[in-house]
């Protein structure tokens, strides 16, 4: 951490002071009396050891006599000086015992081991002294400088290294993929989403290669969409569909917006790609749904239209129109529920024979129902609860359901068999009997043409109502895949 | 019914109750009428009865052909015919809708198709 600079602290008036260490004699006093006439402070200590505690404060620098060297408590100077931080080595100035040839090998190793070290002979001259610890002081001075340098570079290192971490933990721990290219288009980051989503290597759609990524049928519109943000520095949003490492592609909102520097230039394109598959088929089902369900309106009204239009013109008069229209509307309004019910796709036989039946069923035992419960389709279920409902009306009206006794019947039958082709063929009959005697009709209602034009067409097959004077009956016949067309 | 002076009308729809209604319809307004279920069907039929003179159609039918394919092809094949397409979608690519077919909304009106019907019957043979 950068230290203060203020002077305060002892250490930074020790980081400005010469550290004396001369034992005998009178050189302590008279080199720190001379330093002090030259406002240099020093601090005179009487051994080795109090001189390595120095060394670990930070002493400007050291002046020493050589014999001082000799003493007890070397071992813990070379530990000090051992334990100086990269930057430090502290400067000696050695007072030395005359010449260099007069030295021992011991005494020059000892002086070498200071790294760092000059030696002035004694006896001590002044101005080579003050000179000496002044430059002595000044390269220490700018040890520490170098030293601040460092520690800020290393601090900026830090930071740098802690905002980019920041930066990769929020850029990978988004659900979105993040990208960023240069003021030309050029992509050069992906977070690991992108990486996780489309499965390719890392780098590998750096530059222009993100565009094979879409589906190919996007591609042109999205290259023509981006080079417009390019050019005109717009926002870029678009929907695409993007290649899954499964493979299949899925729907992506992508986005983009630029960085502009203090003179509006664009620096960087950061963009961001959404997963909206989910969200885009829903909505494209949706818009289906609307369209099956508009359809099916339409063709409901335009079914009820027919019903209306031929009851009124075939009614004696209003009354008996009103009330023929608004129990067929009833019947087809129950039939679209049970439609429903079975997701408007196919449904049971017994259950459309027995619904449709039902609201006629005055009495116990009038109704014999009898058949396989084979699947029927459901515009077959509406025409044929349509059927049901005109015979059970007519019925009711003028047939075995009609007058007060019980004797009436109707059977409802339906099987499947074999045709002499091998085709499977359905049989449906509607007979009547116990009911007063049967006369036709003098012209044909809705509901007879109903049975059998329309009926029959729903099954693709053939229908007959028969008169018969001990009751009406009536015959479906149809190939077996005709209900389910 | 007189049908001597009023070309025959071929009625194309899948949902045999409404053709059922269409065919009661075209018939009260004076017209002879044929009747089928499909495209392919619809075709066989213009083949083999020449006094056709309007084809009257839903679009929205099952098949390998709807509405709009089989007006093209009898546009292109029996140009004098007359084509009235019937529909509950009312946004039709005019692209689609052969050149002179009228457009008839679905549910029916019956005064506006007979109305129609008539006029049409001016162009059949022009």
């Amino acid at each position: 951490m950068a230290s203060s600079s203020e002077p305060e602290t002892p250490d930074d008036a020790l980081l400005v002071s010469v550290g004396i260490l001369a034992p005998r004699g009178r050189d302590a006093a008279v080199a720190g009396q001379l330093l002090d006439q030259h406002d240099i402070a020093s601090t005179s200590v009487a051994s080795l050891g109090e001189l390595a505690g120095l060394i670990g404060r930070q002493i400007g620098a050291i002046l020493v006599t050589e014999e001082a060297l000799a003493g007890v408590g070397v071992d813990t100077l070379q530990e000090a000086l051992a334990a100086q931080p990269p930057w430090s080595d502290v400067p000696f100035i050695v007072l030395a015992n005359g010449t260099s040839s007069s030295r021992s090998n011991h005494a020059a190793a000892r002086i070498d081991q200071l790294s760092n070290a000059v030696l002035l002979s004694r006896p001590l001259h002044a101005e080579e002294l003050v000179r000496s610890v002044r430059s002595a002081l000044k390269a220490r001075r700018r040890q520490h400088e170098a030293r601040k340098h460092l520690e800020q570079l290393e601090l900026r290192e830090r930071q740098l290294f802690e905002s980019e971490a920041k930066f990769h933990a929020i850029a990978n721990s988004v659900d979105q993929m993040i990208w960023s290219t240069l003021p030309d288009g050029f992509h050069d980051y992906y977070n690991d989403r992108w990486y996780e989503f489309t499965g390719v290597p890392e780098g590998s759609t750096d530059g222009e290669g993100w565009n094979g990524m879409f589906h190919p049928d996007d591609q042109e519109k999205a290259w023509a969409r981006w080079r417009h943000s390019l050019e005109t520095g717009e926002h870029y949003e678009i929907e695409y569909r993007l290649r899954h490492r499964t493979g299949q592609y899925r729907w992506v909102l992508g986005r983009a917006q630029p960085v502009r520097d203090e003179a509006g230039r664009i620096t960087r394109w950061y963009g961001t790609c959404t997963d909206i598959h989910e969200i885009k088929v829903a909505e494209e089902q949706r818009q289906l749904m609307l369209g099956e369900m508009n359809h099916r309106v339409k063709n409901t009204l335009a079914m009820v239209n027919v019903m209306v239009s031929q009851t009124l013109r075939q009614s004696e008069n209003l009354k008996d129109a009103q009330v023929a229209i608004q129990s067929r509307i009833g019947m087809m309004a129950q039939a679209h529920d049970r439609l429903i019910k079975a997701a408007w796709a196919q449904t049971r036989i017994l259950e459309v024979i027995e619904a449709a039946l039902a609201p006629h069923r005055t009495g116990e035992g009038r109704f014999a129902i009898e058949g396989p419960d084979v699947p029927i389709g459901s515009k077959q279920a509406l025409a044929l609860t349509m059927a049901l409902h005109e015979l059970s009306t007519n019925a009711t009206k003028y047939g075995a359901l009609s007058g007060d006794g019980d004797d009436g019947k109707i059977a409802v039958q339906w099987k499947v068999a074999q045709a002499s082709d091998g085709a499977e063929v359905f049989h449906l009959s509607w007979t009547e009997s116990g009911g007063p005697l049967v006369t036709p009709p003098s012209r044909k209602g809705f509901g007879s043409r109903m049975i059998e034009q329309a009926l029959a067409g729903y099954f693709n097959g053939s229908a007959e109502l028969n008169y018969a004077p001990q009751g009406l009956s009536f015959m479906l016949q149809a190939p077996l895949a005709g209900l389910t067309i | 019914m007189d049908y001597q002076n009023l070309p025959a009308v071929l009625i194309v729809e899948d949902e045999p109750l409404i053709r059922m209604g269409a065919v009661d319809m075209i018939e009260e307004a004076g017209f002879k009428t044929y009747e089928a279920g499909s495209a392919d069907e619809a075709i066989e039929v213009m083949q083999t009865h020449s006094d056709i003179g309007i084809l009257f159609t839903d679009i929205d039918m099952p098949g390998t052909m709807n509405g709009l394919k089989l007006a093209a092809y009898v546009r292109t094949t029996w140009p004098p015919v007359v084509i009235m397409i019937a529909s509950g979608v009312i946004e039709l690519d005019e692209a689609d809708v052969p050149s002179g077919a009228a457009f008839v909304p679905k549910p029916y009106a019956t005064n506006h198709v007979t109305k129609m019907l008539h006029e049409a019957t001016g162009q059949v043979g022009a």
